[in-house]
């Protein structure tokens, strides 16, 4: 399997001979900074372009295919208005806080994003709390869906504000639940660590079986309410509140909130990715070892970014199909089914490592 | 049907619906796909023979269409959309109406059949375009009789009197309203064969209109007579 | 059918109506319309039914006074005459003396003038404003003191305090250009307040100036999702009115029409449903199915939505030779279609969540309120006009009536969703044995319509259309009005939504199916 870090440790040593240390770090994040900020505009367009063929093809439509073959140029095109519409400013609102809130939203899933495992020794945070550190990052981004609500000083965003922030906030805890389930499998919360382990023992799936696939599942439902994509959609509800949190933004101020939008479901389905799938780990079948080799010669970043845009199409799937919640159903649906049930998997999980019923 | 459930029943069910939910996407994801692809299919595309695209004056090929001016189809409109002008001409030292020019607004029509159904000598019909968009709203102002045009001669012209200027709305020469389409060809073919030897007579829209049945002809042929005396 | 009226003086009508519906049960008020008597003064028209015994009974009431016509209220018997004499004090002027609510429904409140009586000239009170239209928090009451002075006191809609959002009337959930004033109480709707009137066309006011072919072009235009039925209407009451009999033909045509219009806005209504609770996929199956009722449609009557099909005696055209053909494709392709709606929403939980429960309405509110059509059916109120009075070809077919009791937002979603299967099974009685006839009667060339004055009602799509038709013998009526279908629907939000979410005011809304032109007219 290629390692990353062969590269990276080259670039260091390059630069390392002709500059001092300091400035070799600091060249080297720039580098880094660059690189995600790259790959959060590839893929926000890569995510935009596929939610819309796929929601087209769920709907008996063909989705865009005017601009460029099969509409390939549709999301550059649309990205270019974005830029070029005037960003409005409104009297009476927080202009402060107004203006800020995109940077929140989109600042904080950067941060997350920069979290991803995307090969073996390719990652560009990697703490011992890892995981953590995602819990927490990502959860920054509800301050600024807040400040949208009430910067705003209208009334659709304030009431899409305030469900955003009660819909986060108790998903959150499912999120951390099935997390610790993990991390009681793994024995460590360092993202690098995680996906090493499972690309030798296997994928955590595999290797938690029962409370790991219920795990999973109560992942993708609670991360997906994380995004506030559909069903979830909630502070948004275009058809109560016509846009939600967002109804007062104009041009690139609004497409901050549309790219975050894409990006967290790109990034809940990585960290699903990362802590339920393998990573960039290949599928393995123990016994059979030319099937193996012929997996190993897939270099990780395939096996990453399949596995995600898997994940994202059962999301975008599920989104599809399913009517919009109410509040007090997403409400119910957490405190009386999600969090008892991720508390008890919590258990199961944790009797399971101590009597060793694992693979 | 959620409400009675316990917990766990409530739940399976839940699960299972949207299980049922999720199997229903799935299958249209691979069915064929609705979209009209419009600019590429039109060739193909062809309106219904019915369809009402906007009115036009259909003419033969000297340049001859039907309208004597009479303007009944400009009393029956309910939303002054047609306009026509006429003028006075001495023809064998009998004063005559002549068309001069029919204006016809796209823009304020409302579609609703009266004045093809009124009109007693069927020269005004719906032809099937839908491509009406135009950028000046001026443009939507048509005039349908072509220039240099004139009134087509025939023995059935001639035997109408002209209808008199005022009132035209309580002459007998007002056909019955709720006239179909369907018997304009069962009456305009005896009407071409007539003429047919002579002139060659523009044929109408064949597609425009359906196959007319024998017993609605039969009644409405001694009807379109009364009402031309 | 000919109206024949019991005429009460003004000062007995509130005596009298409360009788009539304590001891005749009278608890339908099906239409108040108020007419212009000319000299005599302003006349107002109250058609009330029993929906125990379906006896009816109209009541005429005459205001001499043109200078300040005033009639007492009668809202606080039938909760329905709450919006019609709303109505009737916009277009007449006529003051209701202790209506609570005596403010002006479709016209602006600055507008000057009432522009149904026959001596008011609209245009030259009324230059175009190019400012914003007024709307008030608070309302007028008016009150007939003994000595025949009139006194006001105020009334408040909304308190200062009050966190009133506007739903619409650019939203996407009010299904046109409708405007709800809601009140919050954080999530929680305190009340509802409709403002109508952003698509008023005036069409009662244009047809007293068209001929009776004419005014048929413009009952399209109101119930959009209604249009065969409106239209129906309508010529059923000229026809009616002046004693022609269509043929047997045109009759079951227009049966058959009707149920397609039926299945088409049934259709629309479960997509809108879908899209209002957010349901986008669902949305679109829908759309794709009603396409195959709308090519039906254009094929014979050449068009889709503003069809332009029934006239005074038949029909626009016969049949298209086609028509069986694709009638009898469609009925499978629906009944699949059906199979797929339920699948996808019907049985889904998060659906039933939404509507179970939500927005419930008793029978006797529904009655009170003249919520006719699903909405009634939903809460057990057997008010189908194709069963009470059967009318062209429904008495020789066989289908059930679909009510419920629940009341809930869920029994509405599923009387209409009945109801498209009931109707296929209406169309394949029918389609196979169209009789033979003229398709069209002979009418003279000019229409008029006897002297008198007449009401004729059809089961529209989402209710009782009904048209009150008063002839003087012109070819124009005298006065033409509409029983909305909507209007009932509309102001039916405020107590259904009283206490609930505001996304069930969507749901509420998106379950009363009102359209907006019908409402508006």
């Amino acid at each position: 399997m290629f390692d990353f870090s062969v590269i990276s440790q080259w670039l260091h040593t390059l630069l390392l001979s002709f500059l001092p240390e300091w400035a070799t770090i600091l060249v080297e994040s720039v580098i880094v900074a660059l690189v995600i900020i790259t790959l959060y505009a590839v893929f926000a367009i890569v995510l935009i372009y596929m939610e819309r063929k796929i929601c087209g093809f769920f709907q008996c439509r063909l989705g865009p295919n005017r601009v460029g073959k099969w509409g390939l140029l549709q999301v550059f095109a649309d990205v270019f208005k974005m830029l070029q519409k005037e960003i409005i400013k409104m009297r009476q609102t927080d202009r402060f806080l107004h203006d800020l809130a995109p940077f929140f939203v989109v600042t904080a899933s950067m941060v997350t994003f920069a979290c991803l495992p995307w090969n073996k020794g390719g990652h560009m945070i990697d703490f011992n709390i890892g995981i953590f550190f995602i819990l927490a990052v990502s959860s920054v981004s509800v301050v600024g869906i807040l400040l949208a609500g009430w910067g705003s000083n209208s009334k659709y965003p304030i009431i899409g504000a305030m469900r955003s922030g009660a819909q986060i906030i108790s998903y959150e805890l499912s999120i951390g639940l099935t997390m610790l389930t993990v991390i009681c499998l793994t024995g460590t919360m360092q993202i690098s660590e995680i996906v090493q382990q499972q690309s030798e023992l296997g994928w955590n799936i595999f290797r938690g079986h029962l409370p790991m696939v219920i795990a999973f599942i109560i992942y993708l439902i609670a991360g997906n309410a994380e995004c506030n994509r559909g069903p979830f959609d909630l502070p948004e509800a275009e058809s109560e509140l016509t846009a939600g949190y967002h109804t007062e933004y104009s041009g690139m101020h609004f497409g901050y909130f549309y790219l975050a939008e894409y990006l967290n479901l790109f990034i809940s389905a990585g960290i699903a990715t990362t802590v339920f799938l393998g990573g960039w780990a290949p599928l393995h079948i123990s016994g059979l070892d030319g099937f193996n080799g012929v997996m190993d010669a897939v270099p990780g970043i395939v096996w990453f970014l399949g596995k995600t845009f898997f994940v994202v199409f059962l999301l975008m799937w599920e989104r599809w199909t399913l009517p919009r919640l109410r509040i007090d159903n997403i409400l119910t649906l957490e405190w009386k089914y999600l969090m008892p049930i991720s508390m008890l998997n919590l258990v199961l999980m944790a009797l399971l490592v101590a009597y060793g019923l694992y693979f | 049907m959620y409400k009675d459930k316990n917990y766990f029943e409530g739940l399976f069910c839940g699960v299972k619906s949207i299980c049922i939910g999720l199997k229903t996407t799935m299958r249209e994801f691979f069915t064929k796909k609705i979209t009209e692809q419009y600019p590429e299919n039109r060739k193909e595309l062809k309106m219904f023979d019915r369809f009402r695209g906007s009115l036009v004056m259909p003419h033969n090929e000297k340049n001859e269409h039907k309208c004597v001016a009479c303007g009944i189809c400009q009393m029956q409109c309910p939303n002054d959309t047609i306009n026509v002008v006429s003028e006075m001409v001495e023809v064998d030292g009998k004063k005559k109406k002549q068309l001069v020019r029919y204006e016809y607004n796209l823009g304020s029509c409302m579609f609703c059949m009266l004045c093809v159904t009124a009109c007693p000598h069927k020269a005004i019909t719906f032809d099937q375009s839908f491509e009406n968009a135009v950028f000046d709203r001026s443009k939507l102002i048509k005039v349908l009789n072509k220039p240099g045009s004139k009134v087509e001669e025939k023995p059935v012209v001639k035997k109408t009197a002209p209808a008199p200027a005022a009132k035209p709305a309580e002459t007998p020469a007002e056909a019955p309203k709720p006239e179909a389409v369907a018997p304009k060809t069962a009456e305009e073919q005896p009407r071409i064969e007539a003429v047919a030897a002579k002139t060659e007579v523009e044929q109408p829209k064949p597609e425009a209109v359906a196959a007319p049945k024998e017993e609605t002809t039969k009644v409405e042929q001694p009807e379109t007579e009364k009402a031309a005396e | 059918m000919n109206l024949v009226f019991q005429t009460i003086a003004p000062a007995e009508l509130h005596q009298e109506m409360l009788r009539l519906r304590q001891e005749k049960k009278m608890d339908f008020l099906v239409l108040l319309t108020a007419e212009d008597l000319g000299e005599e003064g302003f006349g107002v028209v109250y058609q009330l039914e029993s929906t125990e015994t379906g006896e009816q009974v109209n009541i005429k009431s005459v205001c001499p006074n043109r200078e300040q016509p005033t009639l007492p209220t009668v809202s606080d018997i039938w909760d329905i005459a709450h919006i019609y004499e709303r109505e009737a004090y916009d277009f007449f002027g006529i003051i209701f003396t202790g209506h609570p609510d005596m403010r002006r429904i479709y016209l602006r409140e600055d507008w000057v003038g009432f522009p149904l009586r026959k001596d008011d000239k609209p245009e030259e009170q009324n230059p175009l404003k190019m400012d914003n239209a007024p709307l008030s928090d608070d309302t007028t009451c008016y009150e007939l003191q003994p000595d025949g002075t009139l006194t006001s006191h105020k009334n408040t809609i909304f308190e200062p305090e009050d966190y009133v959002v506007n739903m619409g009337p650019q939203h996407p959930s009010t299904h046109g250009v409708l405007h709800f004033r809601v009140a919050l109480n954080g999530e929680r709707i305190k009340r509802v307040d409709p403002v109508l009137g952003y698509i008023h066309r005036g069409i009662e006011k244009m047809n007293e100036s068209m001929t009776y072919p004419q005014m048929l072009a413009l009952t399209d235009r109101m119930d959009y999702l209604g249009a065969m039925q409106n239209r129906h209407a309508l010529c059923k009451v000229i026809e009616e009115a002046m004693g022609v009999e269509v043929s047997d033909r045109v009759k079951v045509i227009r049966t058959i029409m009707d149920e397609l219009q039926r299945i088409d806005s049934h259709i629309l209504y479960f997509s809108c449903l879908c899209q209002d609770l957010g349901a986008t996929t669902a949305f679109l199956y829908g759309f794709r199915d009603r396409e195959k009722v709308l090519d039906i449609f254009e094929e014979t009557c050449g068009g889709r939505l503003i069809l332009n099909y029934n006239t005074i005696g038949g029909v626009m055209a016969d049949i298209h030779p086609n028509f069986v053909k694709r009638v009898k494709e469609f009925i499978p392709v629906m009944r699949k279609g059906l199979k797929e709606y339920h699948d996808i929403f019907t049985g889904n939980v998060i659906a039933h969540n939404r509507m179970e429960g939500v927005g419930v309405l008793s029978k006797e509110q529904v009655i009170k309120m003249g919520c006719t059509g699903g909405t009634g059916r939903a809460s057990g109120w057997h008010n189908d006009l194709r069963k009470l009075r059967p009318y062209d070809a429904y008495d020789r077919v066989e289908f059930k009536e679909i009510t419920f009791t629940e009341g809930d937002s869920f029994a509405r979603y599923m009387v209409r969703m009945l109801e498209i299967e009931e109707s296929l099974k209406i169309i394949e009685q029918l389609i196979d044995n169209i009789p033979e006839g003229n398709y069209q009667e002979k009418m003279k060339p000019i229409i008029k319509v006897p002297e008198g004055t007449f009401y004729a009602a059809v089961e529209g799509s989402r209710g009782q259309f009904g048209v009150f038709l008063e002839s003087k013998g012109d070819k124009s009526p005298y006065r033409v009005h509409y029983r909305s279908t909507g209007l009932p629907l509309v102001y039916a939000m405020d107590t259904a939504c009283r206490g609930n979410l505001i996304a069930d005011l969507v749901t509420i809304g998106g379950t009363f199916d009102y359209v907006v032109p019908d409402i508006d007219r």
